[in-house]
């Protein structure tokens, strides 16, 4: 029975390695405004101003998660009506004519945040309403409002605390809804909600340290309050000289963040994240770049060997091994995929079992083996 | 090579084959775009845009779709619906000004925020589940809060009193539900054109939000096609109604003011959706019929009623209609194309004034009392002009004259409705509930379980003043979890809905129009209905900072007064001073002591002797300990050891 545990871990551990190398498929974006209140403008402004951006750069409408806590853009006070803007200039209504957002008003709440991010909706709850990512998504969490030493306050009534956050991250890594995870916080003390984290392949930009607040960057006096954040206004300032076909690496966006122009410290937590910044295109979480892979023909994409070389350099390290069989029958191996693909565990063990032929002595083996059975059989007696 | 062309040869024909599916199913479709545009007395002006899209009844195995949207269609497959409403209001319907009795208003005048109605076509025990599933389905598709509507403390099913009688209707609002451009956005989408072209373009959203009254409305209804194996046929029917006050320049306050399309929304029409089957324009001027004479039959008559010394139409109208009180511009919009855009103006020459037909009563709605504790509810029906003018139409069997009202309201649970309570004043006399009261139906409602709802029929003599009913209620207390972020801004009762069902209202065209789906639905009579307003009423808010002060506070207190009192009980004032005596006596007595030895140790005998032997022992103690304690878990784990191996 140990020794099946024992080797049921190896497995996880080889899955896990193998998880790692899946191929980044989708963006999704999770906007977030958590407050209420017409004199919170600028929050709902920050938060309308990034849907923008990572719609201009191609995340498509289904793969934003658009939450906004009040209604600004129709609201009595609001001398624009149906318009929101990020400057007192007006040249830009945020709000369009095809904003979607998904949760509004009352629906905004730590519970309803933390459903979405784990994905544990009822039954009834709409597609549209729910973050449908898979192990090869790129996912971009962006939450603005009031904050504080390890918590953001949601409507003014309840609080997300750092740890919410980190279990919630957790909870995806385990259940690879992302490949790789950036959130960005507008708040004050913004980098404490970072604190518990410990999920790999995050990555986390806060706009303030602790003990700094996060300020507004100027008033309209048309619109009667601070329009915009500091952080957020300089993020977009970065990203308005963008295309969707520019090379900008994130650490040019974290580099931009001039401490003097914000007024407080922008953060970044990076010992979680593996990727050299330098070489990661901000595109990867603010936009909807994917890699092509070529294929000569169309249904025979595996057939020539080139392209199959090409494609299982990118494959999951689990496939490597299927590279002789590949060629000797195609659809019969696409159905093998999907089959193993959707039952991890024995695509775990076929692994294992591969990666068993592969070794050369084989005596070695078996012999640490008996001997690690024996230490496991010594320590479990001597317990009992 | 020939191997391909092989494999085309059947694609070709499976090709036409699909294409003639598709051309025949299209010919069912049927979708026509309308707008009607009516001056109001009070200087404002109302847009109404009508959009209908009609698919036709279809075989069990699905339908293909060309215009009519594929996400309504599955969403009446999914649920059974047979009849359904949603409209998404801002703003109050002004009955006085903008007319009560005519099929523009009862239709479209609707309460503020979110109102929906569904009428399913599944086993009564199933229904429930099926409205709450609907209302997740609507809140995806609308981006709108509707799924508050699925806990049973937010709806009912009312019987009669909402118009329509099924037990398979329920009915939920949301008064505060906000309305803006994500609403319309998903309601123009369903649209084939969109807001690309057509008169869907007008929607510009600052003009239309910038209104005095904005109500959307998607309206839905299955027509059984009574064939055997052919499912049912769909109407879907979208109304955008708009109030919007135009720009003026003039100074003088009793001229109407002039306006066009392009003031009122800022764009021109630039041609009809090609996909529309009917793409036409309304403008209805109402008591226009003193003016002019009756007979409309030369084309001299005709030019004298679009451009005359009352007013101007920047446009020739297609046909002229009259209807019993007001006249019918019609425009169609197929001409128009890029060069030549069709924008409709209307400029006065004259000062004009005419009123807008009402309804029987006019009813409001206001709380009495005052405290966090309980109050009251009042709905006040009061006559209204009109009201002579259709005396003497509802004779009863015994020859008085009647007005009906129903009057449907729904009560949150916390918003404890005594019935018992109910008083009905007709002309400032208390009525007893046998005179005037016809017909009552009352669902209590049950803490945090279900809302109450209060259905009743009025009958009321037709030389009514005015009646009022009022009732009594307590004010529920709410877990703390359950209080909104906003709870101080206190917490909403939706409309109460008032019918006249001896009263309907239609339009009366003297032609036969049976092109137009909208002329047509003003043709048919409507149940003439009012909504009331919403009611604010706070509710006694959570401190949550209060436990804590309390807690505090009382803690605080508790400690002061306990240890005063212990203070004063046990204190004896003697006793401590003689106690304090004796123990600075010892004190000084023990020092003395203690300088004397070691005055002696010093001379005497060497310091170290006994500090230096005291550890050793203490050592020897120690390490004995130890190892006593080793032995005892050593044989103790023996023991255990023995023993589970034993087993």
């Amino acid at each position: 029975m140990k020794v099946l545990t024992l080797v049921m871990l190896l497995c996880y551990s080889f899955a896990f390695s193998s998880g790692d190398t899946t191929i980044h498929t989708n963006n999704w974006a999770v906007l977030v405004c958590t407050s209420r209140f017409w004199f919170n403008y600028r929050h709902m402004a920050n938060t309308l101003s990034l849907y923008r951006t990572v719609k201009r750069l191609g995340i498509p409408d289904e793969r934003i998660i658009l939450m906004l806590a009040d209604d600004m853009a129709c609201n009595a006070r609001n001398e624009y009506p149906a318009q929101v803007f990020n400057n007192e200039n007006h040249k830009l209504n945020l709000y369009g004519d095809n904003v979607e957002v998904d949760y509004r008003g009352y629906e905004v709440t730590v519970e309803n945040f933390l459903r979405v991010l784990t994905g544990r909706h009822e039954n009834a709850v709409p597609r549209s309403k729910r973050l449908l990512s898979d192990e090869g998504s790129h996912i971009l969490l962006y939450m603005t409002g009031h904050g504080g030493d390890e918590f953001l306050k949601f409507q003014d009534a309840e609080e997300l605390q750092s740890h919410d956050l980190a279990d919630a991250v957790k909870q995806m890594k385990e259940k690879r809804r992302f490949k790789e995870l950036m959130i960005m916080v507008d708040t004050c003390q913004a980098a404490t909600l970072f604190n518990q984290l410990q999920s790999p392949d995050v990555l986390a930009i806060g706009s303030s340290l602790k003990g700094e607040n996060s300020y507004s960057h100027h008033l309209d006096s048309d619109v009667g309050v601070s329009v915009v954040d500091r952080f957020t206004y300089y993020t977009l300032a970065f990203f308005e000289r963008l295309n969707i076909y520019d090379n900008a690496s994130l650490n040019s966006l974290f580099r931009s963040y001039d401490p003097k122009l914000l007024m407080s410290t922008a953060y970044y937590r990076t010992d979680l994240y593996q990727p050299h910044l330098a070489e990661v295109p901000v595109t990867n979480f603010f936009g909807s770049v994917m890699e092509t892979l070529h294929t000569d023909s169309v249904y025979k994409a595996f057939s020539s060997k080139t392209s199959n070389n090409k494609i299982n350099s990118e494959m999951p390290l689990n496939q490597l091994s299927e590279h002789d069989e590949l060629q000797k029958a195609n659809i019969q191996n696409d159905e093998l995929k999907t089959e193993k693909q959707k039952c991890p565990y024995t695509q775990m063990r076929v692994d294992l079992h591969k990666k068993l032929e592969k070794l050369e002595n084989v005596d070695t083996v078996v012999n640490l083996g008996i001997a690690v059975m024996l230490l496991v059989v010594m320590v479990s007696s001597s317990l009992l | 090579m020939a191997c391909l062309v092989r494999s085309w040869i059947p694609l070709l024909f499976l090709q036409s084959f699909l294409v003639a599916i598709a051309f025949g199913s299209n010919e069912g479709e049927e979708f026509s775009e309308e707008l009607l545009l009516k001056p109001l007395p009070d200087r404002k002006v109302l847009a109404h845009f009508h959009f209908e899209n009609r698919a036709p009844p279809s075989n069990s195995h699905g339908r293909n779709h060309h215009l009519f949207p594929k996400a309504i269609s599955q969403l009446v497959q999914k649920f059974r619906v047979k009849e359904m409403e949603l409209s998404f209001t801002q703003g109050r319907w002004n009955h006085e000004h903008w007319g009560g009795f005519d099929p523009l208003s009862s239709m479209n005048a609707k309460p503020v925020g979110v109102e929906l109605w569904a009428v399913f076509d599944v086993p009564q025990s199933q229904v429930d589940i099926s409205w709450k599933n609907l209302t997740h389905a609507l809140s995806g598709l609308f981006c709108a809060s509707i799924n508050f509507l699925e806990s049973s403390t937010s709806y009912a099913a009312p019987t009669w009193g909402f118009g329509t009688n099924s037990d398979k209707l329920r009915y939920g609002s949301l008064p505060r539900e906000a309305v803006c451009t994500e609403n319309l956005t998903p309601w123009l989408k369903l649209l084939p054109c969109r807001d690309k072209d057509g008169i869907s373009a007008l929607m510009n959203r600052p003009s239309v939000y910038r209104g005095f009254y904005h109500s959307q409305r998607l309206h839905l209804s299955t027509v059984e096609s009574g064939q055997e194996g052919l499912g049912s046929g769909i109407v879907l029917e979208q109304t955008l109604t708009v109030v919007i006050q135009p720009e003026t320049t003039s100074v003088e306050t009793n001229m109407q003011p002039s306006w066009s399309l392009s003031s009122l929304f800022g764009r021109k029409v630039v041609g009809s959706c090609v996909l529309a089957k009917s793409s036409n324009v309304y403008l209805q001027l109402e008591g226009r019929l003193g003016h002019e004479s009756k007979n409309v039959d030369t084309e001299i008559e005709a030019h004298k009623l679009w451009m005359n010394s009352d007013f101007d139409l920047s446009l020739k109208p297609d046909r002229v209609i009259r209807e019993s009180s007001s006249l019918l511009f019609i425009f169609d919009i197929d001409k128009s194309s890029d060069s030549e855009p069709f924008d409709l103006g209307l400029t006065w020459k004259l000062p004009s004034k005419w009123s807008c037909e009402q309804a029987p009563l006019h009813a409001s709605r206001f709380l009495m009392g005052s405290g966090n504790e309980r109050g009251a509810i009042a709905i006040l029906l009061k006559a209204t002009e009109s009201q002579e003018k259709l005396s003497g139409r509802n004779l009863t069997t015994d020859g008085r004259c009647t007005i009906k009202a129903n009057i449907f309201q729904i009560f949150p649970w916390y918003i404890k409705v005594y019935y018992h309570t109910l008083q009905i004043f007709v002309d400032q006399q208390q009525k007893t509930d046998s005179e005037v009261l016809k017909k009552i139906n009352v669902s209590p409602s049950t803490d945090k379980v279900s809302s109450g709802m209060l259905e009743m029929m009025l009958e009321l003599p037709c030389e009514v003043k005015s009646a009022a009913i009022s009732i009594e209620y307590d004010k529920g207390f709410l877990h703390i979890d359950e209080y909104p972020p906003d709870a101080n801004q206190g917490f909403d009762i939706p409309s109460a809905l008032i019918s006249f069902p001896s009263h309907h209202a239609s339009l009366d065209f003297q032609e036969e129009l049976s092109k137009s789906p909208l002329l047509s639905s003003f043709k048919e009579k409507s149940l003439v209905r009012s909504y009331t307003e919403v009611l604010l009423v706070p509710l006694t808010t959570p401190d949550f900072s209060m436990p804590y002060n309390v807690i505090t506070i009382t803690c605080t207190i508790f400690a002061l007064y306990f240890g005063s009192l212990l203070n004063v009980l046990r204190r004896r004032i003697g006793e401590e001073e003689r106690f304090l005596k004796s123990q600075a006596g010892k004190k000084r007595g023990g020092l003395k002591q203690l300088l004397s030895r070691l005055t002696a140790k010093i001379r005497g005998r060497p310091i170290e002797a006994p500090s230096s032997e005291s550890p050793a022992a203490e050592s020897s103690f120690l390490s004995s300990k130890l190892i006593f304690k080793i032995i005892l878990v050593a044989g103790a784990a023996a023991a255990w050891q023995y023993f589970s191996t034993d087993k």
